[in-house]
């Protein structure tokens, strides 16, 4: 289980803050989506060629002076650089920022074998002064406050030392350079391996790299493999967005390209470390374009809540997570793995377009057939979702418990203990007396309701949660529809199977498909009251099912709202009451609404029509609200500090309704407001609009 | 007559906003005549102990005669310097960042090691971006009748923001980056 530090959540919380707005300051006049489409090209073409590539760089490096060494792993770049530094006789070392080094444990290896390491970059010089663990790539430090950071440099220092930044910035200046000045060598990662001219880039902004390349004798240069492009010109692309990306800078303050050694001999280390073994393992390739820039760090909901040092095993985040399990072995990524919400907004500021979501979800699969699974998982998903039948008689089961667990407001009570750390920090709904379907097949078709057929069929998806707990939204949906003139029909109350390919149940997600597949009539357009039954039905199933049928299921499935909006918004608009009240609302982006159907634009069109009134932006809307699906469970502790955060930015609008589209978001949100005792109402977009229509 | 809409004017005054966005200050001078003189009257009226000169100025007139005194490098056992002067190969508009290929260690020391560095950029040398150039860094690089081809591009003085992500100046490299543009 992972402990929130409150501190440490608000530091990183201010630090996500105005990362954003540097972020977008810097790249203005710019088009992101073109940049780092151009980067990704740049980068796949270079992964393909990656062997010649090197070769190249070799060659070139050679004919500066250069010593150009491999390393097949981690030990083997350690030895070769423990062997550097007996043959030059190298007591003390300097080091630029590298995560390649802290991927190998090269500081531990060489202090332990008696050479004495010293960071430059002051951010990892104070974690190594602390012996802490940096806590983001770019910002190590960043955990620290100025009176940690005032106390650690006192009892360096042996003297009281005043706790302003600038003071403490001073101190070190005068520390790290004596440092520097009395190394025998030093080490510096790259940014880029420039093939056609031996050349590497190195990007700081405390001008560290330049200290540490010249000053010292000895220059070690240790480099991932995939680091290498082909020419300057690639070299310029990535510096365009590396710094924008990472800090929000146009440039950061020092890049240097340097071609062979100084004025001593330079060796550069090439790291495979399994990369070879990624390179030729499809999809997972894209892993390798990473630029390290942490801009997914600096938007990742569950990052900012717990930080990099919970989050990571070297590498941080969902990217780390990737990285890990390949270069540190799947069983070290497994715990990671389930950190990630699969929310997909890390996907948004990727410099290099890696759909770091969708391949955790692969990498899920992976980890369950190697690793396996617990036990509740392998009940819930190949148990239960992977057979209708079964998954029906649970529902069922529930169903029938409702007199003992239903309080009268809807929400479950008296849930047995092992239920309660769920149930803490958001209400759970009771089981709704009457499913969709029922409700469907006994009010709506035997009121001939469906039987209005002037604009043809429509079928409503409402997903597992509405089926079950929230029936009254699929039954405005169809309200509204029939309404509006359509020949309403339900889906068959079948589970989509999403929930099992995202835990990396292929097998029974494949089955689960499958049989709604069998069971779906595609007349007319489907359309669906659950963003991420919409992304199975769309997207993923077509991974799952190469068939005609499911090609037509995807390509007739869309969003309610974008249904509405693009179809029936003047006839809405219409039918709406003329004395409906105007209400403040604010709307809660749902993840996969947003990221994955870009259908939040319709749904917040449709809101403020039906409220009559403009939505009232809440901070962050496309934050996560901590749902999530089975990470709720695994990770309690996170999805209540998350739905904390959505809370009060809710509260702060000071809005009587908050809106969404995902009932899932909805069970979260609800089911949270009830527990602080707020007062406003959290709805479904349909629920809305069917009121604003009201009674006939 | 120079207008706005003047694309080399363009340029450099977009150089200057960006520069002065990173960090640095710009100061426009009618030529290294004048440039020498704002760096005299520095000297003296600053309490200038070590003032460093790239060898690449201190080679080339009138800086050899000027400056005849001063030091290209830091002498042994001295870690800092007050002030150093250098001289830029180009600027970049886009980023306001100075652009140096560097031929030797002493001559990058003096962009790092000073408190104050002054940087002389030929406002004829301002190019768009690091695309317009990047022939000549290509061909700088692949050099192999030099020791150490290096590019280095610089914007605005040494900064971190490490402790606390508050913006602070001065860490490893000067603390004022002075652009003295001809």
């Amino acid at each position: 289980m992972k402990k929130i530090d409150p501190e440490l959540k608000a530091v990183l919380r201010d630090f996500a803050d105005s990362y954003r707005v540097k972020r977008a300051k810097a790249l203005e006049g710019y088009d992101f989506e073109d940049l780092r489409t151009a980067l990704a090209d740049l980068k796949d073409r270079a992964l393909e060629r990656n062997p010649e590539l090197l070769a190249q760089f070799e060659e070139k490096a050679k004919a500066h002076g250069g010593v150009v060494l491999r390393a097949r792993d981690g030990d083997e770049a350690n030895e070769l650089i423990l062997r550097i530094c007996r043959d030059h006789g190298i007591r003390r070392m300097v080091k630029t920022k590298s995560m390649v080094s802290e991927e190998i444990g090269l500081n531990d290896f060489l202090i332990r074998r008696g050479v004495d390491v010293r960071e430059t970059d002051l951010g990892e010089w104070i974690v190594q002064l602390g012996a802490e663990r940096p806590t983001h790539m770019v910002m190590p430090a960043i955990h620290l406050t100025r009176g940690d950071v005032a106390a650690l440099f006192s009892a360096k220092l042996g003297r009281p030392v005043p706790d302003d930044i600038p003071s403490l910035v001073r101190i070190a200046r005068g520390e790290m350079r004596r440092e520097i000045f009395a190394a025998q060598a030093g080490l510096t990662g790259a940014n880029a391996l420039i093939a056609d001219t031996g050349a590497i880039m190195l990007v700081t902004n405390e001008g560290n790299g330049r200290l540490v390349t010249t000053v010292p004798p000895v220059h070690i240069v240790l480099a991932s493999i995939e680091k290498v492009l082909p020419a300057i010109g690639d070299a310029i692309a990535l510096l365009r967005l590396l710094p924008r990306n990472a800090t929000g800078q146009s440039i950061t303050s020092y890049v240097a390209f340097m071609a062979g050694p100084h004025r001593g001999p330079q060796y550069v280390i090439l790291l495979d470390n399994h990369r070879s073994e990624l390179l030729a393992d499809l999809p997972f390739r894209e892993i390798l374009r990473c630029v390290k820039c942490s801009a997914c760090l600096n938007v990742c909901p569950v990052y900012q809540v717990i930080g990099g040092e919970a989050y990571s095993h070297i590498y941080m985040g969902g990217i780390g997570t990737l990285l890990t399990a390949w270069i540190h072995g799947l069983r070290k990524a497994k715990d990671l793995a389930g950190l990630c919400l699969r929310c997909h907004r890390c996907e948004g500021s990727c410099a290099a377009k890696i759909k770091i979501a969708d391949l955790i979800t692969a990498l899920a699969g992976r980890l369950r057939k190697e690793t396996g699974a617990p036990a509740w998982k392998r009940a819930a998903f190949d148990g239960v979702m992977g057979h209708p039948g079964i998954q029906r008689a649970a529902f069922g089961t529930a169903r029938k418990a409702r007199k003992i667990v239903s309080g009268k407001d809807g929400f479950s009570r008296k849930l047995p203990a092992w239920m309660k750390k769920y149930d803490r920090f958001r209400a759970l709904p009771a089981p709704a007396a009457r499913s969709l379907s029922s409700l469907f097949r006994k009010d709506f078709v035997s009121a001939g309701a469906m039987e209005n057929s002037a604009k043809g069929t429509v079928t409503i998806f409402g997903g597992c949660l509405v089926e079950h707990f929230y029936p009254e939204i699929g039954m405005a949906a169809a309200r509204m529809l029939a309404k509006l003139g359509y020949r309403v029909k339900a889906a068959p109350a079948l589970c989509c199977g999403f929930p099992p390919a995202n835990a990396g149940f292929e097998k029974a997600s494949r089955k689960a498909f499958a049989s709604l597949l069998n069971r779906m009539e595609l007349q007319g357009e489907i359309v669906t009251l659950c963003p991420t039954c919409a992304t199975m039905l769309t997207k993923r199933g077509l991974e799952l099912a190469d068939s005609e049928k499911a090609r037509e299921l995807a390509a007739k499935t869309i969003p309610f709202s974008r249904f509405l909006l693009d179809r029936e918004r003047e006839s809405l608009e219409k039918l709406m009451r003329k004395e409906r009240p105007v209400q403040k609302a604010t709307y809660h982006d749902s993840c996969h609404h947003k990221h994955l159907s870009n259908a939040e634009g319709a749904s917040r069109t449709l809101v403020e029509a039906a409220l009559r009134s403009a939505i009232i932006e809440m901070e962050e809307p496309d934050r996560c609200c901590g749902f999530a699906g089975s990470f709720s469970v695994e990770n309690p502790e996170i999805s209540a500090a998350l739905l904390a955060d959505k809370l009060t930015a809710v509260e702060k609008t000071g809005a009587d309704i908050v809106a969404m589209d995902c009932p899932g978001c909805l069970l979260q949100i609800r089911g949270g407001c009830r527990r602080r005792g707020m007062g406003l109402r959290a709805v479904h977009t349909a629920e809305l609009l069917d009121q604003a229509i009201g009674e006939d | 007559m120079v207008t706005a809409a003047d694309p080399v004017n363009s340029r450099i005054e977009k150089f200057i906003d960006k520069a002065v966005a990173a960090g640095a200050e710009v100061i426009r001078l009618e030529g290294q005549g004048a440039a020498i003189a704002y760096l005299k009257i520095f000297l003296r009226d600053n309490d200038v102990r070590s003032f460093l000169v790239s060898p690449e100025l201190k080679a080339r007139p009138p800086f050899r005669e000027e400056f005849i005194g001063a030091l290209e490098m830091l002498p042994a056992g001295e870690l800092w310097a007050d002030a150093g002067i250098v001289a830029a190969d180009f600027g970049v508009a886009e980023t306001g960042t100075l652009v140096h290929f560097d031929r030797s260690d002493e001559e990058k020391n003096v962009w790092t090691l000073p408190e104050i560095c002054f940087c002389l950029l030929d406002n004829g040398k301002i190019v768009q971006d690091l695309e317009a150039i990047a022939p000549e860094l290509s061909s700088h690089l692949a050099r192999t009748d030099l020791p150490s081809p290096q590019v280095s591009l610089v914007t605005g003085p040494s900064r971190t923001a490490d402790i606390e992500n508050e913006l602070t100046i001065g860490v490893h490299g000067p603390s004022r980056l002075v652009i003295l543009m001809i």
